[in-house]
């Protein structure tokens, strides 16, 4: 295999990584355009790549597992909305308190479905999807398009979601409640109705996302397959400014950077070769966290995100 | 109509002892102010905290119900497997050990509305470190206090990095917290498979920690080990006091409750927020040693099974107050140990404490409103 | 929470038993300047009557309101803070509702259950505060309030707002944002939206107290150029001159009643201003101190306000030891960031505060209360008070870290106890018990409470906003007493007051601050009321 071969590849691997990141991330940045922050994604992620993994698993139809993780990430959102909307509680802690009941969720039914123990397998994933004529192109072709069907619908998501926001009233709407809801209510605006929209739409993407994981990236459900995109998700919503193509180019630095974490043992050699890849593994948070300190300050969210509103 | 919209009281009872509901005769000159343990606020926060354990018990025993258990059976093993004799009972404390340190200091922090939720990493961090130096100290006495002291500050110091990005930076803590639980958890286990993996060992740990830094046990066949008395005994008192008698906790008071008026007040919210966060975290390093030193007695990948989140789920059961904790850390300590007694028994599979756990955090949350609807249905007296 | 803020805002008036010297059947004597108000004058766009509303507190903001505004008219409603104008106008716009008495829109009796149906019938009020999206476009904002389902037609909204403002004579880019606008322009964009929904009787609450003058004369021409397209206007104010200079009748309230209703030309400063501010014989002053060396003495300073703009513009004054300097003014001219610039919540731009030989300017409130600075805060809900913890750790806030309340960070609870036990004799705070959360005081115990603790702080200068805010005459007598007291021990005292008998009553000098300047002083002896009068209100005769 040349160098070219190899880093093709990883790039392709890159664009892969980037995906379900994309695609949480669009979800959260709707919803915190909405004012509302939302940290159970990484929970409502897990719930979504678990129900995807297990309608695929019992049917054996991988699109039937995609409408579960949609719905299984629905719900979860929906339950956070819930209690913030409805009950107003606090933003952080009803996100950290769904992230528990995610996890607790997962693993025990997990058991349930799969008494052996064991990591189930799925004989069956969705594959890449090489575009006719375009993925002939050299270099670029086999990166961007070759890779699964996934990708291609959040490329497509991308400006949709900016239209969303930008173009229709809907999204007017919901930018003046995350701007300031008490203005936006005086003006008739029904804030609740569109918060619950918002999340629902989240809850979908962040359920792709999910199954994104379990049916195509790996073949088998393991809770610790999502552990943190959640939250960097959360990071990207910030670091790409709330906007949607901001979204696409983080989406496509930190996926960058899991990519590197896992494909570590391929480019490294010598004796510190394994220990120089598992450290890799830190490079994704590290890497966030360095750009929150460089690029935080100067992002400034929609003026009522994860403030407290009840209906006067 | 004023009070209303401004009093929404949240689950702490002050930290400072409450009188007996008063009555309308002048105090007494020489015991001015009577103080009782049973308030009337104090009892509320008591309610509160039973209803919402009541509540959390009550939906997970969905989970029982959906593999076919009957959810008290399920809870009778629970309860037996945390208190049911006396070596259950002493292990219950072991494992209420960790609790109680981390959700000490997440108690200080949340105290003072800074979420810390990187207490699992500062765990990690401390653990590492001051086993580190134990070792490194050999069978010298010097090696217990120097780890305690090195795990103290490799907390304080994983804590203060987001601290500073907070304060200087205006960044979320919640965010940058919880990414340093991954790259901590992620650094240590890179360590212990790597650069100061155990020789002798198979699976990657670090090597074990000379027999001056283990801690004795205090009671004879069990678990239960000095950190455990140092928790309870000295940790304990020390945070109390901390919180109740000090300028300090005065200050953690006005700055959780009304940032503005701290401001107003002279209060330098900056420090008093930094402060917090790094105390917080001296205390989950501590707990994380103490883990080592008592129990694993060396550093190992699965050194924790999520007590840092545990924490949150105890801090706010125990509505941020040193005695609320204790009690709440020891029920969860029970839940740990129940649980796994649960699934020896009845063969239902693990999750359960992580379940119970969420489910609990949004009951407190909502328990505010829980009680008022009770209150207004005539179940409790206003 | 609405009625709250009004609270806070509006009403500086303690609970004083209602005037009746001048009720409005006394107006029918002077029957040449009064225009008849009745309802056969059908050509009303708006006609309330017998209007009540009284607040759970038992504050009554509207009593018997009887009110028109004529088609194509220009009318100001008249009065200072706390005369009812506020809550008589959040009546009409749906914001409120009346406890009795009925409103006619064109004729029409009509019910206003809220915000939706006022513009409905064609009523739209822009508020004090402005309620736009700071970084929307105009065009965003009017597009908030226009349902047009799905996607977002912004071009049509741009046409109609270029159309509206053509109309008008106004120049406004439909596409910049908001918060780059400068505030004259911001309330320009409010009522391009309003007359973007149709809307046909404008009102604006007091509109100019966010303009310079040359903004106020601009508005002024779109305030006519709407009364010549048959629109009416009704501009809540205080300031007579300009309520003079715009309308064609001026309607002055007081207390919550309607005092009279005038002609503007037939009216002039003098007569508007006695009939706003009503005569009365201030009572006795305290004994004297000895007026001794300035504590504190502030030269030329300026402070932005939340707008970006100078709120106080190039201010000098000086306070004594022994002295009391009361400065009068209507609300909202520049003396909360006053307040909060020379007690380090807010930045001074240029100019110093000088005390004890250190400038306090930019210096954090930490060192300005060591310093000795006391300060009673009119905000005492969000910014004086905390809520939810005990009476005994509000007393002790500011005072925690000295002796013998703490020694070595260890707080000598007893001492912190005995103190606040002290402090409720002293200053009558109705609580039973030191460790019962303030929560649950009422609002006049918290003053009380909040008071209370400045006063005993053994300070040097005392800042005090509003200090008898919503307290009945007996305790208002007794802070009076003490601020006295403590005048007659050489403190220095900075009053800041919207009631002028207060601060006539304890004012040894008195300064006026109107529009962010100092425009006059008097001292105590030598007091000429109407003159006082006018200047709180603007007036420059």
């Amino acid at each position: 295999m040349t160098g070219l071969t190899i880093a093709i590849a990883f790039a392709a691997s890159c664009v892969t990584f980037a995906c379900p990141l994309l695609l949480a991330s669009l979800g959260e940045t709707i919803v915190e355009r909405g004012g509302i922050l939302n940290l159970g994604i990484e929970g409502a992620m897990l719930i979504g790549a678990f129900s995807g993994f297990l309608g695929a698993y019992f049917t054996g139809i991988l699109w039937v597992g995609l409408l579960t993780a949609m719905i299984g990430g629905i719900a979860s959102v929906l339950l956070f909305g819930v209690l913030v909307v409805r009950f107003n509680l606090d933003q952080v802690v009803s996100g950290l308190a769904i992230n528990l009941l995610a996890s607790g969720v997962a693993l025990y039914f997990l058991r349930v479905a799969f008494p052996g123990g064991g990591y189930p397998h799925l004989n069956f994933l969705f594959q890449p999807f090489a575009v006719p004529l375009l993925s002939q192109i050299p270099v670029v072709g086999p990166i961007v398009f070759n890779q699964p069907g996934f990708f291609y619908l959040a490329i497509v998501l991308v400006p949709i979601v900016f239209y969303l926001i930008y173009r229709t009233t809907f999204g007017l709407r919901l930018r003046s409640v995350g701007e300031d809801p008490r203005i936006a209510s005086y003006v008739g605006i029904n804030v609740s109705r569109i918060r619950y929209t918002s999340l629902v739409l989240e809850g979908a993407l962040v359920g792709l996302a999910g199954a994104f994981v379990t049916l195509s990236q790996f073949n088998t459900f393991d809770t610790r397959l999502t552990t943190g995109l959640g939250f960097i998700a959360v990071s990207i919503v910030i670091l790409g400014r709330w906007n949607p193509a901001g979204a696409l180019i983080a989406s496509l630095i930190f996926g960058s950077t899991e990519a590197l974490s896992f494909w570590g043992t391929a480019f490294l050699t010598g004796p510190q070769a394994s220990s120089l890849a598992q450290l890799l593994t830190i490079l994704p948070y590290v890497t966030t966290l360095v750009a929150l300190v460089v690029g935080g300050r100067m992002s400034k969210g929609p003026s009522a995100l994860g403030a407290p509103y009840a209906k006067e | 109509m004023e009070q209303e919209t401004q009093a929404q009281t949240q689950t702490s009872a002050s930290p400072a002892p409450a009188p007996t509901p008063s009555s309308a005769t002048a105090p007494d000159p020489a015991q001015p102010l009577s103080r009782g343990i049973l308030s009337r606020s104090r009892l509320r926060s008591i309610y509160k905290a039973a209803i919402s354990i009541l509540l959390a018990l009550v939906v997970t025993s969905v989970l029982f119900i959906i593999t076919g258990a009957n959810p008290l059976v399920a809870y009778y093993y629970m309860f037996y497997g945390a208190f049911g004799n006396t070596n259950f009972l002493i292990e219950t404390l072991v494992r209420m050990s960790p609790i109680l340190l981390v959700s000490l200091g997440l108690g200080i922090a949340f105290k003072c509305k800074v979420w810390n939720i990187g207490a699992e990493g500062q765990l990690y961090i401390g653990a590492f470190l001051g086993a580190e130096t134990a070792i490194f100290f050999g069978n010298s006495p010097l090696a217990l206090p120097a780890s305690i002291v090195l795990a103290i500050l490799g907390g304080m110091g994983w804590a203060a990095i987001p601290a500073l990005m907070k304060t200087q930076l205006g960044i979320n803590e919640v965010i940058t917290t919880f990414l340093m639980n991954f790259v901590a958890i992620d650094l240590v286990t890179w360590f212990v498979s790597y650069p100061f993996r155990s020789t002798t060992a198979d699976f990657p740990q670090s090597a074990t920690i000379p027999a001056s830094a283990m801690l004795p046990i205090l009671i004879p066949h069990t678990r239960f080990h000095l950190g455990i008395a140092i928790a309870l005994l000295a940790a304990l008192p020390l945070v109390y006091f901390l919180m109740a008698k000090t300028t300090f906790g005065y200050k953690l008071r006005v700055v959780g409750e009304n940032p503005e008026a701290a401001k107003y007040g002279g209060i330098n919210v900056k420090k008093t927020i930094f402060l917090a966060l790094i105390i917080s975290g001296a205390l989950a390093g501590l707990a994380g040693l103490f883990e080592v030193e008592g129990i694993q007695f060396s550093v190992m990948t699965s050194l924790s099974p999520g007590y840092g989140y545990t924490g949150i789920a105890v801090a706010l059961l125990g509505g941020n107050n040193p005695i609320g904790i204790l009690l709440s850390s020891f029920f969860l300590a029970g839940i740990y140990n129940g649980s796994v007694n649960v699934s020896i028994q009845l063969g239902q599979p693990s999750g359960i404490v992580s379940f119970i756990q969420g489910v609990l955090i949004i009951f407190v949350l909502g328990s505010e409103y829980i009680m008022r609807f009770l209150e207004r249905k005539g179940v409790f007296k206003r | 929470m609405p009625l709250f803020n009004f609270f806070l805002v509006e009403s500086t008036a303690k609970n004083q038993p209602i005037d009746d010297s001048m009720a409005v059947e006394d107006t029918v004597k002077e029957d040449k300047t009064q225009v008849s108000v009745s309802m056969e004058n059908s050509n009303y766009a708006i006609y309330v009557e017998g209007i009540t509303k009284t607040y759970s507190n038992g504050l009554v903001a509207n009593n018997n309101v009887t009110f028109g505004v004529l088609k194509g008219e220009v009318h100001a409603l008249l009065g200072e803070n706390g005369a009812g104008k506020t809550t008589l106008m959040k009546i009409l716009s749906g914001c409120l509702s009346p406890d009795t008495g009925s409103i006619f829109v064109d004729g029409k009796k009509v019910h206003i259950d809220d915000a939706m149906k006022a513009v409905k019938l064609g009523i739209g009020m822009v508020h004090q505060h402005l309620s736009l999206i700071p970084s929307f476009t105009v065009t965003e904002n009017v597009a908030l309030s226009i349902p047009l389902p799905g996607r977002l037609k912004l071009d049509i909204i741009r046409e109609k707002i270029i159309a509206v403002s053509k109309n008008l004579g106004l120049e406004i880019d439909p596409d910049t944002k908001i918060e780059q606008l400068p505030v004259g322009l911001r309330q320009r964009v409010e009522i391009i939206r309003l007359l973007c929904q149709d809307v046909n009787i404008l009102v604006l609450d007091e509109p100019t107290s966010v303009l310079t003058p040359l903004e106020v004369d601009e508005l002024f021409r779109i305030v006519r150029g709407l009364k010549e397209k048959g629109k009416s206007v009704i501009i809540i104010t205080h300031k007579v001159k300009e309520a003079l200079v715009v309308s064609d009748r001026i309607t002055i309230m007081r207390l919550g009643k309607v005092v009279r209703t005038l002609n503007a030309s037939n009216t002039n400063e003098r007569e508007l201003a006695s009939l706003v501010v009503e005569g009365f014989v201030p009572s006795t002053n305290g004994t004297k101190g000895q007026a001794g060396e300035p504590a504190l003495i502030v030269k030329g300073l300026n402070v932005k306000g939340n707008s970006g703009r100078l709120a106080v513009k190039g201010v000098d004054f000086l306070v004594r030891s022994g002295e009391i300097l009361g400065i009068a003014g209507v609300a909202g001219n520049g003396q909360k960031e006053l307040v909060e610039a020379l007690t380090g919540l807010r930045k001074t731009e240029s100019g110093t505060s000088i005390m004890k030989c250190c400038n306090l300017a930019n210096r954090p409130p930490q060192f300005i209360i060591k310093k000795g600075v006391s300060y009673i805060t009119e905000d005492k809900m969000k910014r004086g008070v905390i809520l939810n913890l005990s009476i005994s750790d509000n007393l002790a806030l500011k005072c925690i870290e000295q002796e013998p309340y703490s020694k070595n960070m260890i707080v000598n609870q007893r001492n912190v106890d005995s103190r606040a036990q002290d402090l409720i004799k002293r200053f009558d705070i109705k609580a039973s018990d030191p460790c019962a959360n303030v929560s649950s005081l009422s609002g006049g115990n918290i003053q009380k409470l909040m008071v209370a603790r400045e006063l005993s702080n053994g300070s040097i200068l005392i800042i005090a906003e509003q200090p008898t805010a919503g307290l009945d005459v007996k305790a208002s007598e007794a802070i009076h007493t003490k601020l006295l007291e403590l005048r007659a021990k050489g403190v220095a005292v900075l009053l800041f007051s919207a009631d002028l008998d207060e601060i006539v009553k304890l004012s040894d000098r008195i300064a006026v601050m109107y529009d962010g300047r100092i425009v006059g002083e008097f001292i105590s002896g030598s007091l000429d009321m109407q003159r006082l009068a006018k200047m709180m209100l603007g007036s420059t005769t």
